[in-house]
C-alpha cells in the first residue's frame, strides 16, 4: 500500500509540471501582450517607451527557455509574481481570499452531504414513493437551473421580500445560508440520484436477497452492508466535486458579493491580470490532482484489495 | 398510512418547522456598517455600492484605486465645474505669464490635512515631484509633457514653468489624478509614492475610517476640513461586483443610492424608475458614444461613402430600441456643456434615399439580382469590432447591419475582448470602431489632441482628410494659444470640418445614472466626471 502511494505521489511531479507549462504557454499565446495589459489595467496609456520599460521589468524580452526556467523557478517558492491591478504578491492576495472560499465550500460540502444522503438511501428504500419523487424534482431542479438565477431568486425570496437574510457580504452564519443553499443544490441533485440508483443496484445482489432470508432487518442490511459499498461512487464524486467547488464557486460569490478567490479571478480576467490568472489555473490543476490523489486513497483504505496497479484483486 | 410513512412525513415536518425558526432568528443583525440614519448617535450616513474595490487610495497611481473615492479624499488646485468653469479650490488664486509659459499659484490660507499639518508650497511641490518621478507613466496627460520646472516660492506661492505654451493647464490639473496632494506623512520614507503610501492622508471633505478589501470602505467627515462640511456624517462604500444583486439591496433598503455609468442595467434602472418608491436621475452628457469610420480603408476613404452611411441609419430609433431613451441622440460628436464646444453645426439626418444617391454617385451600384453594392469588381463590405461584453455595444452593431444592409452595404460583427478591441483601434487594424470621448475635464483639449496624435488611433481614421494636414496645425495653434477668441475660432473650425468630413459619427450622449431613496435630497451630479456626488446631499426625514 506505502509502495502505491509513493508511486502516485511521484506521478504527481510531472503532472504539475505540465500544469506550469500551460499557466506559463497560456500567456504567450494570448493575442495580448502581458506589458500592454498590465499598463491597461493600471489605465496607464501604453506609449512606446514605457511599453519597453515593462517588458524589460517583465523580462519578457529573455528568451522564452529562460523566461520558463524563471517562471519555474518562482513557482517553486510559491512566488506568482505581482498582480497587474493591485501591485501587491499574487500568493498573498490569494492566500487572504482563500479563506472566504474554503469556508464556502465546505459548508456547501457539507449541506450536501447532509441532505443527499438520506434523501438518497430514502428514495432508493421507497422506490417511486413521494420522497422518490420529491429527490427526483430536487434533482431535475438543481441540475437544470443556472447557479446565478437560483441565487437571485434566493436573494429575492428570503432577502428582499421576507427579509430573513442579507442580500450580500461575509462575516455572520446567516451570511453563509444563501450562497451555500445555492452552490449545494446542484450537488445534492447529483449526489442523491448517485446514491440511489448505487443502492438500488446493490439491493439486486444476491447477499442482500442472502442477508434477507436470514431475517437480518433491512435497516441493519442498509446500513451495514448496502452502504458501505454503495457509497464508494459518492465518494469518487464528492472528491472530484471539491476541487470544482473550489474552482467554481466564482458565479456564486459574484452574485452574493462573496470576498473569495472566485471573485478575485473574476477581475483578474476582465483586467488581464496575468499573474493572477497563472496562478489561479495553476492552484486549480493542483486541487484536482491533490482531490484525485485523496478520492483513490480513500477507496484504497476502504478497499484494501486494489493493489498497487491500481485496481482490485481477483 | 402506515406506521413508518407517518414518521418519516413527522420527520420531515419537524425539520421544516426547524428550518423556519433557525431562518426566522436570522434576521438580518444590523452590522456596525449598515448602521443607517438613525444609528445609536444618530449619525446621519449614506450607504451606497460600487463594483469594485476601492484601492489603495494613492492619490498619484491608478487602478485599481477608483476614483470616485480618492476625489473624496484629495483636493486639486483648481475645481472644474459646471460648463467647464475653472474655480479655485486648494489654490486660491493664479497667474499666467504673458507668453503662457509662467503659472504661479496663491495656495489657500490655513487648509491643513486631515492629520492637522498644515498645507503649503512645500508639500504642493514634494507632490508635483513624486508624480514627475515617474513622467512616463503620466504622459497620457499633457501638462505632463510640456512641465519644465516646479518652484515653492514661499510657503504660499507656488510657481510651474513650461517648456512650451499649452492652455488646458488648469483642466490637467483639475482631473482627480495624479496632480492631487497626500500629505507628509503618507508619503514612503524613499518619496516614491508609485510604489504605495503609509496612509491616505488628504485636504478633502472625507477620510477613510473603516475599511476591509473587496467588501467595504466607510468614510468620514475630516475635521480639519477648510471648506463647508458635508452635511452627512458618513458615507459607507459596499462593494457589490453584481449588477442585479445591487438593485436587490437597494430595493430591500440596505442601500441609499445607486450612482455611476453602467453600475446598473438599464432595464433595472427604468423598472426602479416606474415604481416611484424611489427618485431617479439622468445626468448631463458625460461622453459621446460615436462609431469610427476608418478613412484610410479605400472604401472609406471616400466622403461620399461616408456620409452616405451617416445619413443611413435611423440614429433616434436605435437609441430609443437599445437605451430605452436613457442615452440621447447626438448629433455632435462633443455635447454643447463643454468649453469651447457650443458651436452651430449641419447634422447629418437619417435620409436613406439620399444614402443610396450618395452611394451610386459614388459609384458603388447595386449589381442586378444582388443585395451588396460593387464598384470595379469589389464589393462594398466592412468589419465592425465590438466589445462582445457590451451588449449595447452589440445591439447597436446588429441594428446598423440591418440597416447598411438594406443599402447594399455588407457589414461584418466581430465581437472581440475589450483589450484585443483597443490593441486594434491603436494598431489601425479596422474599418468600424465604437469610440468614446473622455468627457470632462479633459475634453475638448483631450479629444483635439487625439486627433492630431498618432497611435490612439483617432488621427488614423482620419488620415485620408484632405485636409489633414491643416486640422493637426489647427489643434497645434489651439493647444498652445494664449489668445481666448483665437482658441474660439480654432476649435469651432476643428469641430466644423470633423462634423462635415464625418469619419467620427456621433450616435448617443452617455449619461450618468443615480437612483436613491426619497430621504435623499440635493443630490447634484459632479460636473467632474470622475468626482464624487456627496458635495451638498443631505438626509431628509
Amino acid at each position: 500500500m506505502i509502495s502505491y502511494i509513493g508511486k502516485r505521489m511521484v506521478a504527481v511531479i510531472p503532472i504539475v509540471l505540465f500544469a506550469t507549462l500551460v499557466t506559463f504557454a497560456l500567456i504567450h499565446i494570448s493575442p495580448v501582450d502581458p506589458a500592454e495589459a498590465y499598463l491597461t489595467a493600471a489605465h496607464i496609456y501604453p506609449t512606446p517607451e514605457i511599453l519597453e520599460q515593462k517588458r524589460h521589468e517583465f523580462g519578457l524580452d529573455q528568451p522564452l527557455l529562460t523566461q520558463y526556467m524563471h517562471t519555474l523557478q518562482r513557482i517553486s517558492r510559491l512566488d506568482f509574481g505581482t498582480s497587474y491591478l493591485t501591485n501587491k504578491p499574487v500568493w498573498d492576495e490569494v492566500k487572504a481570499r482563500l479563506p472566504a472560499t474554503v469556508e464556502l465550500a465546505l459548508s456547501s460540502m457539507v449541506l450536501s452531504i447532509v441532505v443527499s444522503i438520506p434523501l438518497g438511501i430514502l428514495a432508493a428504500m421507497r422506490k417511486n414513493g413521494w420522497i422518490d419523487m420529491l429527490s427526483r424534482g430536487i434533482s431535475y431542479f438543481g441540475a437544470s437551473i443556472p447557479q446565478f438565477w437560483l441565487g437571485y431568486l434566493l436573494i429575492f425570496f428570503f432577502s428582499v421580500r421576507l427579509d430573513w437574510l442579507p442580500v450580500e457580504g461575509r462575516g455572520t452564519w446567516q451570511h453563509l445560508v444563501l450562497p451555500t443553499l445555492t452552490l449545494s443544490l446542484v450537488l445534492i441533485a447529483l449526489y442523491t440520484r448517485l446514491l440511489r440508483s448505487s443502492i438500488l443496484e446493490q439491493l439486486q445482489e444476491t447477499y442482500v436477497q442472502y442477508a434477507r432470508t436470514r431475517g437480518i432487518r433491512e435497516r441493519v442490511i442498509m446500513l451495514k452492508h448496502v452502504l458501505k459499498i454503495a457509497i464508494a461512487p459518492l465518494i469518487t464524486g464528492m472528491g472530484m466535486n471539491l476541487g470544482k467547488l473550489l474552482t467554481g464557486t466564482i458565479i456564486v460569490e459574484q452574485v452574493f458579493s462573496w470576498p473569495g478567490f472566485g471573485r478575485y479571478f473574476v477581475e483578474a480576467i476582465f483586467n488581464r491580470d496575468i499573474p493572477v490568472i497563472q496562478c489561479y489555473v495553476f492552484l486549480a490543476a493542483c486541487l484536482f490532482i491533490v482531490c484525485n490523489l485523496l478520492v483513490d486513497l480513500v477507496h484504497l483504505y476502504m478497499d484494501p484489495r486494489i493493489s498497487s496497479k491500481g485496481r482490485a484483486e481477483q | 398510512m402506515s406506521v413508518r410513512q407517518r414518521k418519516t412525513a413527522t420527520l420531515m415536518l419537524v425539520t421544516l418547522l426547524l428550518l423556519s425558526v433557525i431562518l426566522g432568528c436570522a434576521k438580518q443583525e444590523n452590522t456596525p456598517e449598515s448602521t443607517s440614519t438613525d444609528g445609536a448617535a444618530n449619525e446621519k450616513s449614506i450607504t451606497l455600492s460600487w463594483p469594485r474595490d476601492i484601492g489603495t487610495m494613492n492619490p498619484h497611481v491608478y487602478n485599481p484605486s477608483q476614483l470616485f473615492a480618492q476625489s473624496m479624499i484629495y483636493e486639486p488646485l483648481v475645481s472644474y465645474k459646471q460648463g467647464g468653469k475653472l474655480e479655485p479650490a486648494l489654490a486660491e488664486s493664479w497667474t499666467i505669464s504673458k507668453d503662457g509659459k509662467i503659472y504661479t499659484f496663491k495656495l489657500r490660507k490655513g487648509v491643513k490635512f486631515s492629520d492637522g499639518t498644515p498645507f503649503n508650497a512645500a508639500i504642493v511641490k514634494k507632490n508635483f515631484d513624486a508624480v514627475m518621478k515617474n513622467e512616463k507613466t503620466h504622459s497620457w496627460l499633457g501638462v505632463v509633457g510640456v512641465l519644465d520646472k516646479t518652484e515653492a516660492v514661499d510657503d504660499s506661492t507656488f510657481r510651474m514653468t513650461l517648456k512650451e505654451p499649452y492652455y488646458p493647464v488648469l483642466q490637467d490639473l483639475s482631473v482627480v489624478r495624479p496632480f492631487r496632494f497626500l500629505g507628509e506623512a503618507g508619503f514612503p520614507d524613499d518619496g516614491d509614492t508609485s510604489k504605495g503610501i503609509k496612509k491616505p492622508v488628504g485636504t478633502g471633505p472625507w477620510m477613510l475610517d473603516e475599511y476591509k478589501q473587496d467588501e467595504y470602505a466607510t468614510f468620514k467627515r475630516n475635521p480639519n476640513y477648510w471648506g463647508t462640511a458635508p452635511k452627512v456624517d458618513k458615507i459607507i462604500v459596499k462593494i457589490i461586483p453584481d449588477g442585479e444583486t445591487r438593485v436587490m439591496a437597494f430595493e430591500k433598503g440596505d442601500l441609499d443610492l445607486i450612482y455611476g455609468e453602467g453600475v446598473i442595467s438599464l432595464d433595472a434602472f427604468k423598472q426602479l424608475r416606474d415604481t416611484d418608491k424611489y427618485v431617479t436621475k439622468l445626468s448631463e452628457p458625460v461622453g459621446t458614444r460615436s462609431l469610427l469610420l476608418n478613412s484610410s480603408n479605400p472604401k472609406l476613404a471616400d466622403l461620399r461613402v461616408r456620409l452616405a452611411l451617416q445619413h443611413g441609419f435611423n440614429k433616434q430609433a436605435m437609441v430609443e430600441g437599445v437605451t430605452s431613451g436613457l442615452e440621447e441622440k447626438a448629433d455632435t460628436v462633443l455635447s454643447k456643456n463643454y468649453p469651447y464646444t457650443n458651436v452651430d453645426l449641419q447634422s447629418v439626418d437619417y435620409d436613406v434615399e439620399k444614402s443610396k444617391a450618395l452611394l451610386d454617385e459614388a459609384g458603388w451600384k447595386l449589381p442586378a439580382g444582388g443585395s451588396v453594392r460593387e464598384k470595379d469588381g469589389q464589393q462594398l463590405d466592412f468589419e465592425l469590432i465590438f466589445d462582445k461584453t457590451d451588449p449595447i455595444q452589440k445591439a447597436m452593431a446588429e441594428t446598423i447591419q440591418a440597416e447598411w444592409g438594406e443599402l447594399g452595404v455588407k457589414v461584418n460583427l466581430t465581437g472581440l475582448e475589450l483589450t484585443v478591441q483597443i490593441k486594434r483601434l491603436r494598431s489601425n487594424q479596422f474599418d468600424l470602431y465604437f469610440w468614446y470621448n473622455y468627457g470632462a475635464p479633459y475634453d475638448p483639449h483631450s479629444f483635439i489632441n487625439v486627433i492630431a496624435k498618432k497611435s490612439f488611433g483617432i488621427s488614423e481614421t482620419l488620415s485620408a482628410l484632405p485636409m489633414k494636414k491643416d486640422l493637426d496645425q489647427q489643434v497645434h495653434e489651439a493647444l498652445s494659444s494664449t489668445d481666448e477668441t483665437k482658441r474660439q475660432e480654432l476649435y469651432a473650425s476643428i469641430l466644423t470640418t470633423l462634423q462635415e468630413q464625418s469619419a467620427i459619427v456621433p450616435i448617443s450622449y452617455i449619461k450618468k445614472t443615480a437612483v436613491y431613496q426619497k430621504k435623499i435630497t440635493n443630490f447634484v451630479f459632479p460636473a467632474n466626471r470622475d468626482e464624487n456626488p456627496f458635495e451638498g446631499i443631505e438626509i431628509g426625514k
